[in-house]
């Protein structure tokens, strides 16, 4: 008997997405049929090259070089592609998911690595912080009295009635062991790999 | 509709509430404690990883196993209805919360992570939170209050025009759960009219997101701030005051961003942004700098103030006061140290 010998699955991306941890319930990737109500309503389609239809057919079409498409940084996760799809898609979710691989193929490792400093406070403190990469640029956009804020939060906190919003120490060692073991210290400390190696190239 | 709890309620708090707009949680603790609501705060409870969640930094099932201990605070303190003051702490709390319902095998290596580590007490076991009727927004716990606070209003704002901007993360990305239509939720411009001011019915780019976009406010500034641009013109087409928000992060965008766009525009927005607790606890009465907290936001909300007879000094006035009773106390302290050495 002659077997037909198939190329490899073209849904396979497609069906790795909707069995991520991140999918929703029921989520409607194999049913999109390419109404465009997702391009229509998106912010970042009205104002840069990105466009959510596009993203899923690519997806539908087994491309796995989206992954390493800038353009899919482009999303806000603002969901509003995931509120009116007549499929229940979700453009919004799939970027989300696309990202996550996208970082663990290592390519979109150099677009988290900015972000590090958040998961480092995060580690220490149990809450995070703005991305120290960033903090200049706020500055200089937010102003003097967006300073003075930083510098006297407890003051201002007191002033408000409110005590600190640091957590007791019992509860940051629960985090912290917590967190190196669900990976994330190991997630963040690849990260740091990669940025140290991008600083000294 | 859902049922929307008045007690044993955990006030959940927010990483950009407690260093951005520590007024809002002020403001709605004061209202709570004005409405009779039954809460708590918890010092234990860590923060949601929202941001971090959608910067892509924390993976999902980190942000899982966070939700979780949190989950067991609230539990084991009796306070199961989770209130939260930010729409990215109720999008991630109800995502985490379902997963744990009903994903046996992430509820299971969540769970042995716990009992392997000494902390058993934050196991999760089936059944314990649903994420509709556990996890709440503030604004929908004073939604279901809307007749008490025309009752609390004591000051008038019925000149003022005020248009309402409902977070995505509350009524997108669980939409089958936002109280009201998705599309036009209502549930802030509700209480805005309860406080006795005007509300917009409808305006153009209603259903627009801040602009934040998480990473888009770092890494694409540009594509970020022509969507709150867009926001704020067609809000200054209506003539709008005051925007009123339910998220700290949309707040930001807009009230610390507003001076760079109107630079970059050539052009003025005489917009003031207040959260809704914000707003509730200043038509109620509550002291600008002691309770709602305006003196950390960047576009001034004296002006505002100012058209509505309140005293702008009153910060001044309050660090002097607190300025004597510090004297004062000081000199009590001094008079019972000579009075005890008199014994």
């Amino acid at each position: 008997m002659k077997t037909l010998k198939m190329e490899k699955n073209v849904l396979e991306l497609a069906e790795s997405i909707n069995q991520d941890l991140k999918a929703s319930k029921d989520m409607g990737l194999l049913k999109c049929g390419q109404c465009g109500m997702c391009t229509s309503t998106c912010p970042a389609a009205r104002h840069s090259d990105y466009d959510p239809r596009e993203m899923v057919k690519r997806v539908l079409e087994g491309d796995e070089e989206v992954l390493r498409d800038d353009i899919i940084w482009n999303c806000f996760y603002c969901y509003t592609c995931h509120s009116v799809c007549p499929v229940n898609n979700s453009p919004c979710l799939i970027i989300q998911i696309l990202r996550q691989k996208s970082i663990d193929d290592g390519a979109g490792l150099e677009k988290v690595a900015s972000f590090l400093a958040y998961g480092d406070s995060f580690l220490e403190f149990g809450i995070g912080s703005i991305p120290h990469d960033f903090f200049d640029n706020l500055l200089e956009d937010f102003g003097d009295g967006w300073l003075d804020l930083k510098l006297n939060l407890d003051d201002i906190r007191g002033e408000l009635g409110l005590e600190g919003y640091v957590l007791p120490e019992k509860a940051l060692c629960e985090i912290k062991d917590i967190l190196e073991k669900t990976g994330f210290k190991e997630r963040l400390d690849r990260i740091r790999r990669f940025k140290n190696e991008a600083n000294t190239m | 509709m859902k049922q929307i709890p008045c007690k044993d309620i955990l006030l959940f708090k927010s990483c950009l509430v407690s260093v951005e707009y520590p007024g809002i949680e002020s403001s709605t603790r004061y209202l709570f404690d004005q409405l009779g609501i039954e809460y708590l705060v918890d010092e234990r409870q860590s923060c949601c990883t929202g941001l971090g969640h959608y910067y892509d930094l924390f993976d999902q099932f980190s942000t899982t196993a966070l939700a979780a201990r949190n989950l067991a605070i609230a539990r084991e303190t009796g306070h199961k209805n989770m209130a939260v003051m930010c729409a990215t702490c109720y999008a991630i709390l109800k995502k985490a919360c379902q997963t744990l319902e009903e994903n046996k095998e992430i509820r299971d290596k969540i769970n042995n992570i716990f009992e392997g580590s000494g902390m058993g007490q934050f196991s999760y076991q089936r059944g314990d939170f649903d994420s509709r009727s556990n996890i709440f927004h503030v604004a929908e716990i004073l939604y279901n209050q809307k007749d008490k606070i025309s009752n609390l209003s004591r000051i008038d704002l019925s000149s003022f025009k005020m248009a309402s901007h409902h977070a995505c993360h509350y009524c997108k990305a669980h939409y089958a759960d936002t109280l009201g239509d998705v599309r036009d939720p209502q549930v802030i411009d509700t209480i805005i009219r309860s406080c006795g001011a005007q509300s917009l019915e409808w305006y153009d780019h209603q259903r627009l997101t801040c602009g934040a976009g998480f990473r888009q406010r770092f890494t694409n500034k540009d594509l970020s701030l022509s969507v709150t641009a867009e926001k704020l013109l067609s809000l200054k087409e209506k003539d709008v005051e005051v925007l009123v928000h339910m998220c700290p992060n949309c707040q930001m965008q807009f009230d610390r961003y507003q001076p760079t766009i109107e630079k970059i525009l050539d052009t003025e927005f005489d917009i003031v942004h207040l959260n809704i607790s914000q707003l509730v606890a200043l038509a109620s009465g509550a002291d600008p700098y002691r309770v709602v907290g305006v003196q950390t936001h960047t576009v001034p909300v004296e002006p505002f103030l100012k058209k509505l007879d309140i005293d702008v000094d009153l910060r001044q006035k309050n660090l002097e006061r607190s300025l004597v009773d510090e004297e004062r106390s000081l000199v009590d302290e001094e008079r019972s140290l000579v009075d005890d050495g008199r014994d």
